[in-house]
Order: structure tokens, then C-alpha cells, then sequence
């Protein structure tokens, strides 16, 4: 479960301070597929970034479990991520110099222990990557690369999936290749998906829409029932 | 919530990702590689070549003394005496003494006696270091024997006699052997009078002539062996087994060979440390760029769960390997240098070197290019920890850390503070272990804190000042100028790092050329071609004019002929305690019933002042001491010396301390009064003269005819022998320089060229918006003309400061040379322009395209 409370961003730019996010306030229980929308500078990836730990709020806190992961030291947040959420991005994000199978198996090398190999070839057979297991992101094509992120996000099946607009870079069939795999994750291992997407195509798989406007939501709704 | 112990990345898989991201940037690598192997192989080849010359320049200075150790005595030891240089001995620590005294000596078809300086040796084991000349040619061990002795050619002259005649000494009859031509230590054993006759040291038992109580003085040479413990150790031990004797060791022997080895080590040494810190600059600002280029991907793995040690671990062992590589390379390369330098040496050196393969070296060079690649890179290596994995969802709006100073960072950062102590403490042992001076181990050290500092202040300073600047006149510049200032203070700008490693590599090459310029031309002084090469003993005051003018008129004769009068005195009390209850630091007691006094008006050539000021008036009581002098009758500035002479007291007060540098008449002067205390009072002069080495047997004739009674000591070839190692030192020290000088202009410019990355994603933009390759050069030059100028003052004023302190240190002369400094701040300019263009200008030809895909 991810818990919000009174959670703020703010930046300075020069002698600026920019409020990105303003007092937003969130349940997100386990299981539930949370899709995050807004235009493009309403704090979407921000809040997205705070809900994982990725960033700092200015105040207000965020809860894992019931953990508030928000003024953990350095490490102990490593650790969060690394057992309890997985990411998917816009732009990929693999390590350039590993294969598709290192990549998927490097949060096994950082986590986890015992061998992940097997976890991992399975997974990236089961995005339809079996043949290119030994191919380097660069040798991939942009629906393959995403998908090698995608094995590497489930690997140590995290209960919580975060998502930033993975369909974005995308053509419309390897983005639904994609959404369809996040949407089985969800569905068959219970994982909580948080998803960010200017999509509305996306956002009607979700079982909640969340709309940003300015920093603050200003809509809420459930599309079907978690 | 986990919180058990989280397990950390293996080495092998931190192994597995570091080779392949080395493998992944070869050629990035490669420069940080290449950058390592230049700073050790500058290392390995200048420290190990310089082992190699200095044993081969203080083998030269032990033949000079013909030993390791002197210690000269008026007696012979007392029993106990013996047995502790008995224990020495046992140590592996040879002995031999030489006798000198002088004796009347004669021809037997010639009834006129002749007063001769007679040497007795032991010839099995005299002399340790060096080659007694004999001619005919031969061996002294079987020349010299009981029954016979080597005379100098003067007196065969004066004695109208032949080699194989006889020559009677005290009570005994001698067979002349041969004719003494060389024996290698004639400068260190003193100017006796008259011609040297060389006799055996059980022959001169035999003669009865020490008996006599004539003037005898003892001189017990040493020989040290590999385990007998260091000359200081060893010199030490017989200060305290013999009190009363005068010990000097070999590296006292001359002090224009010793000088110039005191100065060539320090260069050297400055050299080696150079080499070092030079090549760190390279690697760090090469490791600085990598992780600024790797920065997403250290986000992404932040993101996926790795710690900051995880990531450092992958990046330490790039640095470790990356270190070792380039150390190997390095080494090899400076092993290969050091074979390479005699033969490319060859023709200049007159000493053949004793070349010895330099394990100590070649691994002091790989060991201080892993531990400076290391050390320097931890500032880049530790910034990993403030890399946002939120960098993965976008670039940064906000950049903290890139929008502060260094200082504010340095200030506001505990671990930053850390890691410069642990980086300032880790160069300063470095620079002990490797630097054979300690004076310029500390002196560089320091320089280098000091110049670190102000460079951050220089730095935050300009920045400062360039945005108050454009934020004023902003719009009234040209857009390149505009837009190249603006571009030093941008977020995650490298101005801080370019400035501080092109302002410590300034100053580096700039201060190896001013000390090898101040080193060289001091030693060209002390080396001069026309210094003296043949003494006069005993010229009356009669005869001084004329010896003056007839050596005038030799055309063999260069320069002028210097003269040195002498008074015999002798000490009556100092500072109120009379003779015979001074404390004496290894000086024997019976030197000071026989000092020789002089004159002078001004400070002597080949003199230099080492406390106090010259006398202005004659006040008959001012008295200037050599330092040598003062240290063995423990004198300061105004000790009062009490001497007497031919029945007058003369009272007189130390008011100068000065230093000889052994090249001229007046270094065989320990006691310089007023001429007005020693008006009227009998003199014997001594003169020096420089001649052509091939003509001084005719010079001597003509002196010996025309004035037999003065003894004329030739020591051309010893002349010859210090003026060839002076030579030799000048010319490695010239080359090492510009070796060191070369090698930190490549580095430097690569470095510069290392922080290019940054501007792919400007040039890309500016072209995408129109801009020609001209405008985009134009910012460029703008900003690293600036770089330049601001680097190069910075350095060059610390270059000029290190320097003049070296120099002095080192007893050299320092003189703003204005042209070099000039020429490295302008030069310094040049290259940051040149290289950073040089690097710019494979981008400028990149598709804007191509690099927008990559974002």
C-alpha cells in the first residue's frame, strides 16, 4: 500500500521558487492499477518520482507499507527500491554496456541472492525476447529495449510497479505489447501499478484515473474496482 | 519492510560491468591510460636514470678524496682509539693512512737541500677511489716500495736529477721510481711546500723523520662497505672514536661537485614529483568527465536498487585497473627511457654511467601511478553519492551542487574536506618517498595545498565577478563573447576543475624550467671555463710582481692571475676563553697554533655571503670566518677572536659568515681580517692561474726558471674532471626538463580536451537554431581563452613564488625571468584555445540529429 500525506515539491530556480506539487494527499492500496494523468508540467512524473523514492518532497510524507520512505538515509532507500518496487521509463533506461539478460539480471546481482539466471531467461522469454537475450540494448529496437525494462522491473517480482509513460516511445503495437504485459503483472501477480501516461487509450485500463493540474489533483476517479 | 543486512554486488559482477564499460570507451580510456604511463614512465625513467647519475657522480667525488671518509689528525691514535676503529673495521670498513709532513731532501751530486711536502701511503690500499698517475706508467703497488719513491716533475727541475736516480730524505737513500703525475686526492690533502715526493708509510717509519717532531699530520681514509651502514652513521661513530680529528666525508670533497649534486637532486627530484602530479591531472579530470558522461546511467542503477557502494565499487575497480595498466605501461616505457638515455646521451657524456636495472624504481613508479590515480580519483568517484536517481525521469531543472562553487561545496562538505586531507596527506608522503631533497618534497607539497586553495578562491572570485559583469552589460557584447563567458558559470560547468589542474600544471612546467634556468646558470658559474687550474705556493712579496707579469705574458695564461696573502698566526682566545680550553667540534687542537690570516677588501670571487654584512671601514678589527671554520670553532656573528702574529696581538670581531664554492685562490682562506691588522707583517702569497691543461708543463718550466723557489701544484685534470660532471649534469638536467616540460603540455592538453563532452549536447542545439561552426568556435575560444588567462596567471605567479624559494633553498641565485613567465601565461592561453578547439572540432561536424536520438 502507498499512503500520501500533505506531500509538497518545490524548486528554486535562481532567485525562483517553482511550487511543483501542492499538498497532495493519496491512498493507493495493494493490487490497484493507478493511472496518473495531466498535461505536461502538472507534476506527474514528480509525484511519480516521490512516490518511489526517487526524490526528496519538500514536505509531507510518503508511506510504503506503512513505511515513510521520504527522509531515508541513502541506503536503506537503495534497499526499498531494489525489494519493493519496479520501473519501467519513457526512454528505456538500460545499462548501455550490458547485455538484455545482464540487465534484467543486475537487480539479482545488487538484491537479491542465489542465481536469478533462470528467473531472468524465463522472463525475457516471456516478453518474446528469448532469442535476444545476449544482444546489447543498442542491438534492440525501441519495443524490444522496453521490454528487456520490463523483465528487468519484474525480476525480483516487486509488490509495487511504477511506470512512466512506457508506452510513450512507442509505436501502437509494440505499445500495446507493452501495456498488455504490465496489465498481466497486475493482474496475475497482484503487483500495485502506478502508471504515467498522457494516454487516454492507456489510462482506460486503469482501475483509478488520477488527473494533475498545476501541481494539485484535480480529479479522481475509479473506472472500475480494485 | 526488509531491513535485514542487504546483500552487496559481488567484486566479480562490479569486475564484469566496469570491463565492460572500459571496453565500451576504449578510446576515452586509452587517454586515461596513456595519461598514467606518461606521469610514470616520466617517473620511473628520470628517478631511475638519476640513481644511476648520482652513484656515478659521487663515485667522482670519492676519487677527489680518494676515500669515503677523512679523518686528519696531528698524532697517532691512543690504544683505546685503535681498538674502537678496530671495531669499525669489523663492520666492513677499511682503512689506510697517509702521513703528510715535510722534510729537506737531496740530490747526491747536488750539495743545495730542497724543502719538499712528503706523502707516506700505504700503496696496497691507497687510494680506495680513483688512479695514481705514474710515467712511466705503472702500477704504484709495484712502483712504490720500501726503497723507493715518486717524485713530482718540479723537483726532478730543481734538483737537476732523473727517474732512477738517487734521492737522499733524512738519513735514507732512495731510488726515484717515476714521476708522481697524478695522485687523485692532491686537492683534499692541503697545500704542503715544495715539490711532492710520495714514499711508502714503513719506509717513512724507517727514515726516522717522524721522530724529529717536524710537521706531521695524520690522515686515516676510509672505505665503506654495503653493510658497514650509511656515510652519516659511519661519519658520526668517528667523530665520537676520534674527537680531536678533522672528519670530512667525499661529498665535502669539492664544493662545485657537491653543489651541483645537491642542485640536480633537487631538480630531479622536483622533476619526478612533477611527472607524478601531472599525470594524476590527467586521470582525474579523465575520470571526472567519464562519470559526468555516466551520470544516467549511475541514476538507473540507483533506481533499480543499487547503493553508492555498489556503484563506487564498479568505478574503484575501473580506477584500480585503469591505474595498473597505465603503471605497467608506464614503467616499461620509463625503463626503456632510462636504457635510451646514454646511448642518446652518449656523445655528451665524458662519464661512463653505471647502469643498474631499477626494480626500486620501476616499482616506486607503479606503485605511485596506482596510488596517485586512486587518490586523485576520488574526488570524481565520490560524487557518485550525489547523483538523483531522479535523474532517470528527466534532467535535472534544478542542479544544486553544479550551481555552487567549489568552495561553497567544499565548505558546506565534510566528506569533500576528508578527501582533500586524505588526497594533500597521501602527495605529501608520496612526495617524501619519492623526493630525495626534503627541502623540495615540503616546499612542493605546500605549494601545492596553497595553490589548490587559492584557485578555489580565484575561481568562485570570477565567477562572481563574470555574472555581476554580464548581467550588466550583457546585451552590449557580441553574442560569442556573450555566450563563451556565460558558458564558465553554467550548471555543471568544468571551469573549477580546468582552472585548477591547468593552474597547478602551469605552475608545475613553469617552475621545472625556472629551476633548471637558475640551476644551469649558477653551475655554468661555478664551472666557468677560465677558473683556476694551477696554484702557486710561496711567492715572497719581492717576488709577486714579477710571477704576476710573467704569467701575464705566457699566451697559455686566460684571465688574471689571482693572489691570496697569507700571515702565520696563531689563536690566542676566543670569545674569552683562551686556546687551550676551547671546545672543539673534530678539529684538531694543533691547527690553531698555525692559522694562516689574510686580506681582503671585498668579498672574494667564488665567495658568497652566509650571515652578516661586509666590513665598510678598516677598522683593523673586522673579521670574516668561512662557515666551515665557524662551525668547528663553534663562532657566531660577533665572537671575538684574539690572534697573534710576529709579536703583535691583533683583537678582532666576527661581523661575516661566508661560504667558498672551492673554484678559487681565496677558498684556501679560512680567516679574512682588514688589511689594516696585518699591515707590515711578513707575507707569503698564493696565486691561481687558468691555463690551457695541454700547456702547463711549459708554464711551469717558465715559472721554475725564473723563480725555482715557487712551488707551482697543477691541478688541471682534477679541473677537467669537475668541469666534465658540471657539464654532464647540465645537459640531463636540461633534457629531463624538457622531457618532464613536453610530457605535462600533452597531459594538460588532454585534459582540456577530456571536458569536451559536455558541449555535444550545445553544439547540437546552437546548430539545430542556425549557428555556423564559426560562431561556435568563437564561444569556445572565448572560454577558454579566459580558462587560459585566468590558469596561467594564477600558476605562473605560484610558479615564480616556489621557484625563488627552491633556488634559495638550494643556494642559487633567483631573477624574474619575465620573458618565460610572460610566454607561459600567453602559451597557457594558447593551448586551452588550441586543444579545446581541437577537441570541439569533431563535434562541430556531428549530425545535430545523432545526438538528439541518444537523449
Amino acid at each position: 500500500m502507498i499512503e500520501v500525506r500533505g506531500l509538497k515539491k518545490s524548486i528554486r530556480n535562481g532567485s525562483r521558487t517553482i511550487e511543483i506539487l501542492k499538498h497532495i494527499d493519496l491512498l493507493v492500496p495493494s493490487g490497484q492499477f493507478v493511472a496518473i494523468m495531466g498535461a505536461s508540467g502538472s507534476g506527474k512524473s514528480t509525484l511519480l518520482g516521490l512516490l518511489a523514492g526517487l526524490d526528496s518532497p519538500t514536505a509531507g510524507e510518503v508511506l510504503i507499507d506503512g513505511t515513510e520512505i521520504s527522509r531515508l538515509p541513502e541506503d536503506k532507500l537503495a534497499e526499498v527500491r531494489g525489494r519493493k518496487l519496479g520501473f519501467v521509463f519513457q526512454s528505456f533506461q538500460l545499462i548501455p554496456t550490458l547485455t538484455a539478460l545482464e540487465n534484467v539480471l543486475l537487480p539479482h546481482e545488487l538484491n537479491g541472492s542465489g542465481n536469478g539466471r533462470v528467473a531472468a531467461e524465463d522472463l525475457l522469454r516471456s516478453v518474446g525476447l528469448g532469442d535476444r537475450m545476449h544482444h546489447y540494448p543498442i542491438q534492440l529496437s525501441g519495443g524490444e529495449q522496453q521490454r528487456v525494462a520490463l523483465a528487468r522491473a519484474f525480476v525480483l517480482q516487486p509488490p509495487i510497479i511504477f511506470a512512466d509513460e512506457p508506452t510513450g516511445n512507442l509505436d501502437s503495437e509494440n505499445g500495446a505489447h507493452v501495456l498488455d504485459l504490465l496489465l498481466k503483472r497486475n493482474r496475475t501477480s497482484g503487483a500495485t501499478l502506478v502508471l504515467v501516461t498522457h494516454d487516454a487509450q492507456v489510462s482506460s485500463h486503469a482501475d483509478r484515473r488520477i488527473v494533475l493540474r498545476d501541481g494539485s489533483i484535480v480529479e479522481d476517479t475509479m473506472q472500475r474496482p480494485a | 519492510m526488509g531491513t535485514n543486512q542487504k546483500p552487496t554486488l559481488t567484486w566479480a559482477s562490479a569486475a564484469k560491468i566496469a570491463w565492460r564499460e572500459l571496453q565500451a570507451s576504449r578510446a576515452k580510456f586509452l587517454f586515461v591510460i596513456l595519461s598514467v604511463a606518461i606521469g610514470v614512465a616520466a617517473l620511473t625513467g628520470v628517478r631511475g636514470f638519476s640513481d644511476s647519475f648520482q652513484k656515478t657522480l659521487l663515485g667522482e667525488a670519492r676519487t677527489i678524496m680518494a676515500a669515503d671518509l677523512s679523518a686528519r689528525m696531528f698524532r697517532q691514535p691512543t690504544q683505546q682509539e685503535e681498538q674502537q676503529l678496530n671495531v669499525l673495521a669489523s663492520h666492513g670498513i677499511q682503512r689506510t693512512e697517509v702521513s703528510d709532513t715535510v722534510s729537506m731532501v737531496s740530490s747526491p751530486g747536488d750539495p743545495v737541500p730542497l724543502l719538499v711536502s712528503l706523502k707516506a701511503v700505504d700503496p696496497r690500499q691507497y687510494p680506495f677511489y680513483g688512479t695514481v698517475v705514474l710515467e712511466p706508467a705503472g702500477d704504484l703497488r709495484q712502483v712504490l716500495t720500501d726503497a723507493t719513491v715518486v717524485v713530482a716533475e718540479d723537483l726532478l727541475i730543481r734538483l737537476h736529477t732523473q727517474v732512477g736516480a738517487s734521492l737522499k730524505i733524512g738519513d735514507s737513500t732512495f731510488r726515484i721510481a717515476a714521476v708522481l703525475v697524478r695522485e687523485p686526492d692532491r686537492m683534499s690533502s692541503g697545500m704542503g711546500l715544495g715539490p711532492r715526493v710520495m714514499m711508502t708509510q714503513s719506509a717513512l717509519e724507517k727514515s726516522g723523520l717522524l721522530q724529529q717532531g717536524s710537521r706531521s699530520g695524520e690522515r686515516f681514509l676510509f672505505k665503506l662497505s654495503s653493510n658497514s651502514g650509511n656515510i652519516a652513521t659511519v661519519r658520526a661513530r668517528l667523530e665520537q672514536v676520534l674527537p680531536d680529528a678533522q672528519v670530512t666525508d667525499f661529498r665535502e670533497s669539492n664544493p662545485a661537485l657537491t653543489d651541483g649534486l645537491k642542485r640536480s637532486t633537487g631538480l630531479l627530484s622536483l622533476i619526478c614529483l612533477v611527472a607524478m602530479v601531472l599525470g594524476a591531472i590527467g586521470v582525474a579530470m579523465a575520470m571526472r568527465a567519464h562519470l559526468q558522461q555516466r551520470v544516467e546511467v549511475l541514476a538507473i542503477m540507483k533506481s533499480i536498487g543499487a547503493r553508492s557502494s555498489d556503484i563506487l565499487r564498479i568505478y574503484l575497480f575501473q580506477t584500480v585497473l585503469l591505474g595498473l595498466v597505465g603503471g605497467l605501461i608506464g614503467a616499461s616505457l620509463g625503463l626503456g627511457v632510462e636504457w635510451i638515455f646514454p646511448s642518446l646521451l652518449g656523445r655528451f657524456l665524458p662519464i661512463h654511467l653505471d647502469l643498474q636495472f631499477p626494480w626500486h624504481s620501476a616499482l616506486a613508479g607503479l606503485g605511485t601511478g596506482i596510488l596517485t590515480t586512486v587518490l586523485f580519483c576520488l574526488p570524481p568517484l565520490l560524487q557518485i553519492r550525489s547523483v538523483r536517481p531522479n535523474l532517470v525521469l528527466r534532467r535535472m531543472v534544478e542542479e544544486p551542487s553544479a550551481q555552487r562553487s567549489l568552495w561553497t561545496r567544499l565548505r558546506q562538505s565534510k566528506a569533500q574536506w576528508i578527501i582533500a586531507t586524505v588526497i594533500l596527506l597521501g602527495l605529501g608522503a608520496i612526495a617524501a618517498a619519492l623526493s630525495d631533497s626534503v627541502v623540495v618534497g615540503r616546499w612542493f607539497a605546500g605549494a601545492l595545498c596553497a595553490l589548490l586553495l587559492v584557485i578555489l578562491g580565484v575561481s568562485a572570485l570570477t565567477l562572481r565577478v563574470l555574472r555581476a559583469f554580464l548581467s550588466r552589460t550583457r546585451m552590449h557584447l557580441q553574442s560569442a563573447v556573450r555566450h563563451g563567458l556565460a558558458n564558465l558559470y553554467r550548471p555543471g560547468n568544468q571551469s573549477a576543475a580546468v582552472l585548477a589542474a591547468l593552474g597547478v600544471g602551469v605552475m608545475l612546467i613553469l617552475t621545472v624550467f625556472l629551476m633548471q634556468h637558475g640551476v644551469i646558470g649558477e653551475m655554468k658559474l661555478t664551472s666557468g671555463p677560465n677558473l683556476p687550474n694551477i696554484f702557486l705556493v710561496d711567492i715572497s712579496s719581492k717576488e709577486l710582481d714579477g710571477v704576476k707579469h710573467l704569467l701575464a705574458q705566457q699566451p697559455a695564461v686566460r684571465g688574471d692571475v689571482e693572489t691570496l696573502p697569507s700571515v702565520a698566526g696563531r689563536i690566542i682566545s676566543v670569545d674569552g676563553t683562551a686556546a687551550e680550553g676551547l671546545k672543539l667540534k673534530n678539529y684538531p687542537q694543533r691547527l690553531l697554533q698555525t692559522v694562516s690570516l689574510t686580506w681582503s677588501r671585498e668579498l672574494p670571487e667564488g665567495s658568497t655571503m652566509a650571515q652578516g654584512t661586509w666590513w665598510d671601514k678598516d677598522d683593523g678589527q673586522s673579521l670574516v670566518v668561512t662557515e666551515h671554520i665557524a662551525q668547528r670553532l663553534q663562532l657566531h656573528l660577533g665572537s671575538r677572536i684574539v690572534f697573534t702574529s710576529n709579536g703583535r696581538t691583533m683583537q678582532t670581531n666576527v661581523v661575516a659568515i661566508i661560504r667558498h664554492n672551492g673554484q678559487h685562490v681565496y677558498s684556501r682562506s679560512e680567516f679574512i681580517l682588514t688589511p689594516r691588522a696585518l699591515a707590515g707583517l711578513p707575507v707569503v702569497w698564493y696565486g691561481a692561474a687558468h691555463v690551457d691543461p695541454s700547456q702547463v708543463g711549459a708554464v711551469q718550466r717558465a715559472l721554475f726558471n725564473a723563480y725555482p723557489t715557487v712551488t707551482v701544484i697543477n691541478i688541471a685534470d682534477v679541473i677537467e674532471t669537475i668541469q666534465g660532471v658540471v657539464q654532464q649534469i647540465t645537459i640531463v638536467v636540461r633534457f629531463l626538463a624538457a622531457f618532464s616540460i613536453l610530457a605535462g603540455a600533452v597531459i594538460l592538453a588532454s585534459s582540456i580536451a577530456s571536458t569536451q563532452f559536455r558541449r555535444v549536447r550545445e553544439v547540437v542545439v546552437l546548430k539545430t537554431l542556425g549557428a555556423k561552426r564559426n560562431h561556435i568556435a568563437a564561444v569556445f575560444s572565448v572560454e577558454f581563452i579566459v580558462l587560459g588567462l585566468l590558469a596561467g596567471l594564477v600558476g605562473v605567479i605560484f610558479a615564480n613564488l616556489l621557484s625563488r624559494v627552491l633556488l634559495h633553498r638550494l643556494d642559487v641565485a633567483f631573477h624574474v625571468e619575465w620573458l618565460a613567465t610572460a610566454l607561459a601565461l600567453v602559451g597557457t592561453a594558447v593551448l586551452a584555445t588550441v586543444t579545446g578547439w581541437a577537441a570541439s572540432f569533431r563535434m562541430l561536424g556531428q549530425k545535430p540529429l545523432q545526438v538528439l536520438r541518444e537523449e
